[in-house]
């Protein structure tokens, strides 16, 4: 079986798994208290109304059937009604996601920016000066709540040079990349510290390693050492860990876009949370569930690309 | 080789290994300075009424958002609540959530992990396949929908991070036990006759636990931020209640004129994030050496 064949079974896998994400998105929301009826009808409804209301929402069938139906719908990229502003929620996500996929691919290129370096640097000095340093830090950012360091971001660069604004995305291109550059780097300060610390260890199991070792004794010049064997050895399980941290990037950039009045996808499930909107919470539980899918499907496939070793493990 | 070279060598290396011995069962420093940090956050946190110059709930309308005095040593909020009294009485809020929002998980997932992984076959099964579909869901966007569904609060809280967060336990306590229960002082008790429940509780587990309770520490740092951010969108702890991720967010608008009041209850969580890690950085390290 080739790489075609690691690639197709992987994508079968997902399919049991995505079932069981929107068993479970709908589950969560069937248990919320509150009548989604006696929302939409208001308090001075009648009980007639109330009824009717139920009936066109199928909420009176039995929970496997409205289960079909809402799995029926998701498919057809239904994801129903706000409940505040009426509109589709797919509609909703689609406005709203461009600016989340900004914050991502600049708060992901801000994270390579950083722990590469300091990754190389210290693997390559472990153990001194620089390398304790940047532990160091990488322990305290660790514990720095990333929405605090960017109201810190606001105070002490915003406000000060009025370079970037302390909130909001802008209208124009060069407006979007002015307001995404401080959440980015606020996104970047809380994943990076996980980064550089893998790609330590990823490096220094890797210049350990007999064929390096080989390869230094006929007479391989470190530079070249390190971009033809080092650092393509260590990609794969830094990739692995970037992607296994999606989860942890995707709340990072819920936190980030309320700090920053961003209007992406992550303010958007915070805003649906705190107006009790059912139908938007669900639409972006399932959203922010089905990238963590892709994202790790596509690590998958990439490090295949990259380790032909992996379809042998598989 | 001669046996005077082998005895010589023997004896090299047993005092190598005594050195060695006495190094190992010595904790290093910077878990003591984390226990001394986290020590004084408990202290605070028990004697809150004590310390706390003011009620934190007291509102003084007319005398909103002052500038610290001796009066009020981090000011006024915008309701004119005494902003050093909230956060020392955050304490008693954020402390007890963050510690059991990493341990009832921890429980949790090591009971159902240790189920699984000694008895096999169906229960193994059942545990394992649920904890696959709760990890393919991001952590905390999981936990907002729970919090969402259960309703705001300390109790829906706790829920929440334990149905999300026992997965990892569970499958770090299995691999434990499938490498224990073939151990010979397993065989030989279950030779003699104890009972399943018995070699569990008294044989297995204790031997088995030591990963659990090292990672304990960052996950009570990872918890605690986890109930910082929560609050801060307004979606953890309920106001009025003083907590530091909510007490964040209520000084953010006021950050170009009383920077302190977001910033200071951040430092307040560095300082209780940075006690945790030392000690859980220590102790990694004193295991594994």
């Amino acid at each position: 079986m080739g790489r075609f064949g690691f690639v197709l079974r992987r994508l079968l896998l997902t399919i049991p798994l995505l079932l069981g994400i929107v068993l479970l998105v709908f589950l969560v929301l069937k248990i919320t208290p509150g009548d989604p009826a006696r929302q939409i009808v208001g308090l001075r409804a009648t009980t007639q109304q109330l009824d009717q209301v139920r009936q066109q929402l199928g909420l009176n069938d039995p929970v496997l059937v409205q289960y079909l139906r809402y799995l029926g719908h998701v498919l057809h990229g239904d994801l129903g009604y706000s409940y505040k502003s009426l509109q589709p929620v797919s509609d909703m996500i689609a406005e709203r996601l461009p600016v989340t996929l900004w914050l991502l691919t600049f708060g992901t290129t801000f994270t390579l920016l950083i722990s590469i370096p300091l990754g190389t640097i210290t693997a390559l000095q472990p153990n001194r000066p620089i390398d304790h340093a940047v532990r160091g830090a990488g322990l305290v950012a660790l514990t720095m709540p990333s929405f605090w360091v960017g109201i810190v971001l606001i105070l002490l660069v915003a406000l000060p040079t009025g370079l970037f604004p302390a909130g909001g995305f802008g209208d124009t291109f060069p407006d979007h990349v002015r307001s995404i550059i401080l959440p980015a780097i606020t996104l970047a300060i809380s994943i990076a510290p996980f980064q550089i610390r893998s790609m330590r260890t990823s490096m220094i199991n890797v210049r350990r390693s007999d064929y390096v070792a080989t390869g230094r004794s006929m007479g391989l010049s470190e530079p070249r050492l390190m971009r033809r064997f080092v650092l393509r050895n260590a990609a794969p399980p830094t990739i692995s860990v970037l992607a296994l941290n999606v989860g942890y990037l995707l709340f990072g950039a819920v936190v980030i876009e309320t700090t920053f009045a961003l209007p992406g996808v992550g303010e958007g499930i915070v805003l649906a949370a705190r107006g009790r909107d059912i139908p938007a919470i669900q639409g972006y539980t399932l959203l922010f569930a089905l990238l963590v899918v892709a994202v790790y499907l596509i690590a998958d496939i990439v490090t295949a690309v990259m380790d032909p070793r992996v379809e042998i493990a598989s | 080789m001669s046996l005077a070279d082998d005895l010589t060598t023997q004896s090299g290396e047993s005092s190598t290994e005594h050195t060695f011995a006495t190094e190992r069962t010595r904790l290093p420093k910077r878990v003591w300075v984390g226990v001394a940090i986290v020590g004084v956050y408990v202290l605070v946190a028990v004697f809150a009424p004590v310390l706390a110059p003011y009620d934190p709930l007291a509102q003084h309308l007319l005398d909103a958002l002052a500038n610290p005095s001796s009066a009020h040593w981090l000011g006024t909020d915008e309701l004119g609540r005494d902003v050093f009294s909230r956060l020392i009485f955050a304490f008693r809020v954020d402390l007890p959530v963050g510690v059991l929002g990493a341990v009832l998980p921890a429980i949790v997932g090591t009971a159902l992990g240790a189920i699984a992984g000694y008895f096999g076959g169906w229960a193994d099964a059942l545990v394992m396949r649920t904890a696959d579909v709760f990890q393919a869901f991001p952590t905390y966007i999981l936990i907002i929908a729970l919090v969402f569904a259960l309703g705001q609060g300390v109790v829906s809280i706790l829920v929440a991070f334990t149905l999300v967060a026992w997965v990892a336990y569970a499958r770090l306590i299995r691999g434990e036990i499938l490498r224990i229960r073939g151990l010979d002082y397993v065989q030989a008790a279950r030779a003699a006759g104890l009972p399943s429940r018995r070699i569990l509780g008294l044989h297995v587990l204790p031997n088995g636990i030591g990963q659990t309770l090292v990672y304990l520490p960052s996950d009570i740092v990872l918890a605690t931020l986890g109930l910082a951010a929560l609050s801060f969108l307004g979606l953890g702890i309920p106001l009025p209640t003083p907590e530091w991720g909510a007490m964040i967010a209520a000084g953010q608008p006021f950050i170009r004129d009383q920077w302190w009041l977001s910033t200071v209850p951040g430092l307040v969580v560095v300082g209780f994030g940075l006690g945790l890690s030392l000690i859980g950085e220590g102790v990694e390290e004193w295991t594994q050496r």
